[in-house]
């Protein structure tokens, strides 16, 4: 028997708790809204999900350039899958705090002025919102049953308090974006797998990097890349200083960073992985985010160093 | 004993005119407004867009004001409007306010500036600023009343001759206790108003219109706001010919997209150095 693609998809995400809400339901998510459990959680239609995810996609597809569009989260449940959908489909991240005037004031540095906006939680990132509002920047978000529903566009009700949960709506919403852009298809399905987005707890992280000794290079698309010579010399720093990186005060290291797609981490985004290690540091002090960093490299002696000068030392 | 800040700092004329020249300035043209040109007009040719839309506006690709009011782009650059109605734009400091507050060691004065400008051709700007001189707070006030400009829709008291010479319909706008409001009126009756909207509405350019204020339009801050508020809603009001369903048009930000992608000479320095986040 065969499943169609919206049935497995919808299998995926039962698997995981895509469709658990909360003990309250705001009056706008009633309509998303399958059942009240016995013990008084909601329960979403998974099948209206997914269409909203859909209607998500074909929004993302129709912006022309793709780095106008900014997907971002606070939380470090959403950080390591926000990264990775940015890598995927082109997109620009924002993992950690979000400064406040990043989208209205002309003046900031990190001034951005984006056409879409994607969130994982119009609670915990309600600034971002408040911002769009005033800069005519549509916002897609993903909203749980008792998320506030103010200013978002298009809302898409899912649980965004578990990590799987998280992890797998990014992993499908990329997923169909790619394959509306033509990028993935039947022919040639997309390998890169559900895990990828999950978030990982420091400690779980730590481990799998001592296991791992290679590092998979993701080739970059059409972002400014720093050169690739990164990949060769991250194997050096990265076995010579797991140490230093227990020191971080970080909550949220996304797993990314260690292990696997450094390389990618870094084409992409480079500092925002320091964010988001760091995530109780202003972007202000951005440069005291980096003093912990250098000590790191220091130690594992100057790999590839002209690789490194422009990007922040 | 003496006064703190602006009146020995400042101006010359305007700490001992602070009471006196309230009324002159009023009534007078913006001629020291005019005086201050010649410098700016240096700043003003090295203008380098910060936003999208500066951008756009300087290479040209924004046909008019009405294209960025249609999609509602908040304007953040003066020189946007300076680009669009510069020659016709005048200005006029409607008054200086001196405002104090209470330090341990006297008074901290400062000076609060009310300007209005526009071509006297459908569009108003009202620019309200506080600065420790009255030079700064005019600039500043200038500056903010050209971020400002709003269209003023004009309409026609009855038969449809000619261009269009007074208000659509009655409106009314309030700021604090003062309410305006303002009336259509026959051609040539002219601005039936007390001298402070008549100057607004003078710089809106509306010929004919018959007003009626309420509450305490001693404040002038108020009064003038309020007059503002009610030529916004102008636009706003939904008369019958705007009944037509509209035909979208695409945003220029998005009709743009390739133009905008291209970085900036800056910013492709930025990149090598600073990294993009936040």
């Amino acid at each position: 028997m065969a499943l169609s693609q919206r049935e497995r998809d919808i299998q995926i995400m039962l698997a995981a708790a895509v469709h658990l809400g909360t003990k309250n339901c705001d009056f706008q998510m009633e309509r998303y809204v399958w059942k009240r459990r016995s013990d008084g959680i909601f329960i979403i239609n998974v099948g209206k999900t997914w269409d909203k995810l859909q209607l998500a996609a074909r929004i993302i597809v129709a912006i022309e350039n793709p780095q106008d569009i900014i997907v971002q989260s606070a939380r470090p449940y959403g950080q390591r899958a926000v990264l990775k959908f940015a890598q995927y489909t082109g997109a620009q991240a924002i993992a950690g705090r979000h400064t406040p005037g990043t989208f209205t004031n002309q003046l900031q540095n990190s001034f951005c002025e984006p056409r879409l906006l994607i969130l994982t939680d119009p609670r915990t990132d309600h600034q971002p919102i408040r911002e769009a509002a005033l800069g005519n920047i549509p916002t897609i978000a993903f909203c749980d049953t008792d998320s506030p529903m103010r200013h978002v566009d298009i809302a898409i009700p899912a649980n965004n308090k578990g990590k799987h949960s998280i992890g797998c709506l990014f992993w499908l919403l990329a997923r169909m974006v790619l394959q509306m852009r033509g990028t993935v298809t039947a022919a040639q399905p997309w390998d890169v797998m559900v895990d990828l987005f999950f978030y990982r707890e420091p400690e779980e992280a730590k481990e799998r990097e001592e296991e791992e000794g290679a590092v998979q290079e993701f080739a970059p698309t059409e972002y400014v890349a720093p050169p690739l010579a990164f990949a060769a010399s991250e194997t050096q720093w990265e076995g010579a200083a797991p140490a230093q990186w227990e020191s971080e005060p970080a909550v949220g290291l996304p797993g990314a960073l260690v292990g696997a797609p450094v390389a990618a981490e870094w084409t992409a985004v480079p500092a925002s992985g320091w964010d988001a290690a760091a995530p109780t540091i202003s972007p202000a002090g951005w440069d005291a985010a980096t003093v912990p960093v250098a000590s790191g490299w220091e130690a594992a002696g100057p790999p590839a160093a002209t690789g490194w000068d422009p990007a922040n030392l | 004993m003496a006064e703190r800040g602006g009146f020995g700092r400042g101006f010359g004329r305007a700490g001992g005119g602070g009471e006196r020249g309230r009324g002159d300035r009023g009534r007078g043209r913006g001629d020291r407004a005019r005086g201050r040109r010649g410098p700016r007009r240096e700043e003003e040719e090295k203008w380098l867009p910060v936003t999208k839309l500066g951008r756009l506006v300087k290479d040209g690709k924004i046909r008019s004001l009405e294209q960025i009011y249609l999609h509602s782009l908040p304007i953040k650059e003066h020189q946007i409007v300076e680009f669009f109605l510069g020659p016709a734009l005048k200005d006029e400091v409607m008054k200086i306010m001196p405002v104090q507050k209470q330090t341990r060691a006297g008074q901290r004065t400062r000076f609060k500036a009310f300007v209005v400008v526009g071509d006297s051709n459908g569009h108003v700007g009202l620019g309200v600023k506080c600065s420790k001189e009255v030079a700064t707070a005019i600039r500043g006030g200038i500056i903010l009343a050209k971020l400002s400009v709003i269209p003023v829709r004009r309409g026609y008291w009855g038969n449809k001759i000619g261009k269009p010479h007074t208000v659509p319909c009655k409106v009314t706008g309030k700021c604090g206790s003062v309410t305006v409001r303002l009336v259509p009126a026959p051609r040539g009756s002219g601005i039936v108003a007390a001298r402070v909207p008549k100057k607004v509405l003078q710089f809106a350019g509306i010929d004919d219109v018959f007003t009626s204020s309420r509450g305490s339009t001693k404040t002038l801050g108020n009064f003038v706001k309020a007059t503002f508020e009610c030529l916004l809603k102008t636009y706003a009001f939904l008369t019958p010919d705007l009944w037509k369903e509209t035909r979208f048009q695409k945003s220029p930000f998005q009709e743009f997209t390739d133009f905008l992608a291209k970085p900036t000479k800056i910013s492709l320095i930025e990149d090598v150095e600073k990294t993009p986040i936040y």
